[in-house]
């Protein structure tokens, strides 16, 4: 009995591992891009909520304010990230 | 018709403006309007969204910042006080930070957007538009009455509503996109449980009470809103033009209660000074011409009174001029 159910545990193991595996060669490259879009737009909406930190007037204070807590982790690298991005233009001049 | 005519023949309209230049009557008619529907036994709470509130001068009582106070049964009055309430709120702020991230001390940074973000010209002004919403919100009165600012300041309050209103609904927008690429990932790596997004939730709740607050300023079934003019000419142009304004911006304007008309009987005095008669006579021109330009829209006229309309007789007593049931 005993013997029996290992086996199901190690055919179950096997069977997830094929199925990550083939999800992960469909799907891997997908995900990364949600992830990654998701992270400039985590950028992009600190920028318009939290513009005033970088010296860009955003309205309206009070209720950025609410908002302050749940990104205070992301405030440094935020700022890192977007003084030093530059646009097409710095690369020509 | 008649300004107690609106009010029976609308019994849903639970919200009440009054709204005029500085200095013409709108926080006199705001409490005397308060009085007499409490009188009529409606509990009411006359409010102020002023910076610079007199309804503690006006009843005679220190109100400011002490929440709603009863002043008569039935009659409650209230002041906010935007300083204290913007400081709770930086407090609050604070303490969440803290208690999120195990901090014993703000990062400094994030202190000093705290403070400047406090600083800001339009802060008190949303402080008090979002306790607007915590007192209508709760309930509990079958009317409400805004004590409301100067025009031009009322066309900033409603501006802004409108200009948040769009600003929350943009970036609610943008989280819930951003919510969808978080749960395509998470469905690509197959995990179960996703964590609740917590600015989506504080986002959607800021959403809420801005639409709450700016919702009441143009609800055409709910929202009385009544100008308040005065027999001058000055007056009398900016009113139209402050209409207009309003009326753009889908407020609905109920009528006219014109204030401080000098009483017909001063001319039967025989000795009446000629200067008194020039401003009688000057009056009874623009009188009509409100007449002409805003025709039934005029509810009211009400006396200039002897003396300040400051404690409850004097308040009862222009309740009556103003309520005075003519046409009903």
């Amino acid at each position: 009995m005993e013997e029996e159910q290992k086996r199901t545990d190690w055919l179950g193991r096997i069977g997830r591992s094929l199925a990550d595996y083939i999800y992960g060669m469909a799907t891997h490259e997908s995900t990364r891009f949600a992830l990654k879009t998701r992270g400039s737009m985590e950028h992009l909406f600190i920028l318009i909520t939290m513009g005033d930190l970088l010296g860009v007037p955003i309205l309206p204070p009070y209720y950025s304010l609410r908002l302050l807590p749940y990104v205070v982790p992301q405030i440094s690298t935020w700022k890192r990230r977007m003084l030093r991005e530059k646009d097409l233009t710095d690369a020509l001049a | 018709m008649s300004l107690a005519r609106i009010f029976r023949d609308h019994t849903q309209r639970r919200y009440i403006m009054f709204g005029g230049k500085g200095g013409l009557g709108k926080t006199t008619f705001s409490a005397a309007t308060a009085y007499w529907l409490a009188s009529q036994g409606k509990r009411v709470l006359v409010f102020s969204v002023d910076p610079q509130a007199s309804l503690s001068d006006i009843f005679e009582r220190d109100i400011y910042g002490k929440g709603a106070v009863e002043i008569i049964p039935n009659l409650y009055a209230q002041e906010i006080d935007a300083d204290s309430h913007i400081k709770a709120y930086q407090e609050e702020i604070r303490k969440k930070i803290l208690d999120m991230y195990g901090l014993d001390q703000i990062p400094e940074e994030i202190e000093s957007y705290i403070q400047a973000a406090a600083a800001e010209p339009a802060m008190e002004e949303s402080a008090i538009f979002d306790q607007v919403v915590d007192i209508v919100v709760a309930g509990g009165y079958d009317y409400y009455i805004y004590d409301l600012v100067p025009l031009g300041h009322a066309l900033y309050y409603l501006s802004m509503a409108s200009v948040y209103d769009q600003w929350i609904s943009k970036i609610t927008a943008l989280r819930e996109q951003m919510r969808e690429y978080e749960q395509m990932a998470a469905r690509f790596q197959r995990k179960k449980e996703l964590q609740e997004d917590q600015i989506l939730a504080e986002l959607q709740d800021i959403k809420y009470r801005i639409q709450t607050s700016s919702g009441i300023l143009t609800d055409r079934e709910k929202t009385a809103f009544f100008f308040v003019v005065v027999p001058e000419e000055m007056i009398l142009i900016d009113t139209q033009k402050a209409a207009g304004l309003f009326r753009k911006f889908d407020v609905p304007i109920s009528g006219y209660i014109v204030n401080r008309v000098l009483p017909d009987h001063l001319l039967q005095s025989p000795n009446l000074p000629e200067y008194l008669r020039n401003r009688y006579v000057m009056q009874q021109n623009y009188l009509d011409k409100i007449d002409s330009i805003f025709g039934d829209e005029v509810l009211a006229r009400v006396h200039e009174m002897e003396r300040d309309v400051t404690g409850l007789p004097m308040i009862e007593r222009l309740a009556k001029l103003m309520f005075a049931d003519g046409a009903a």
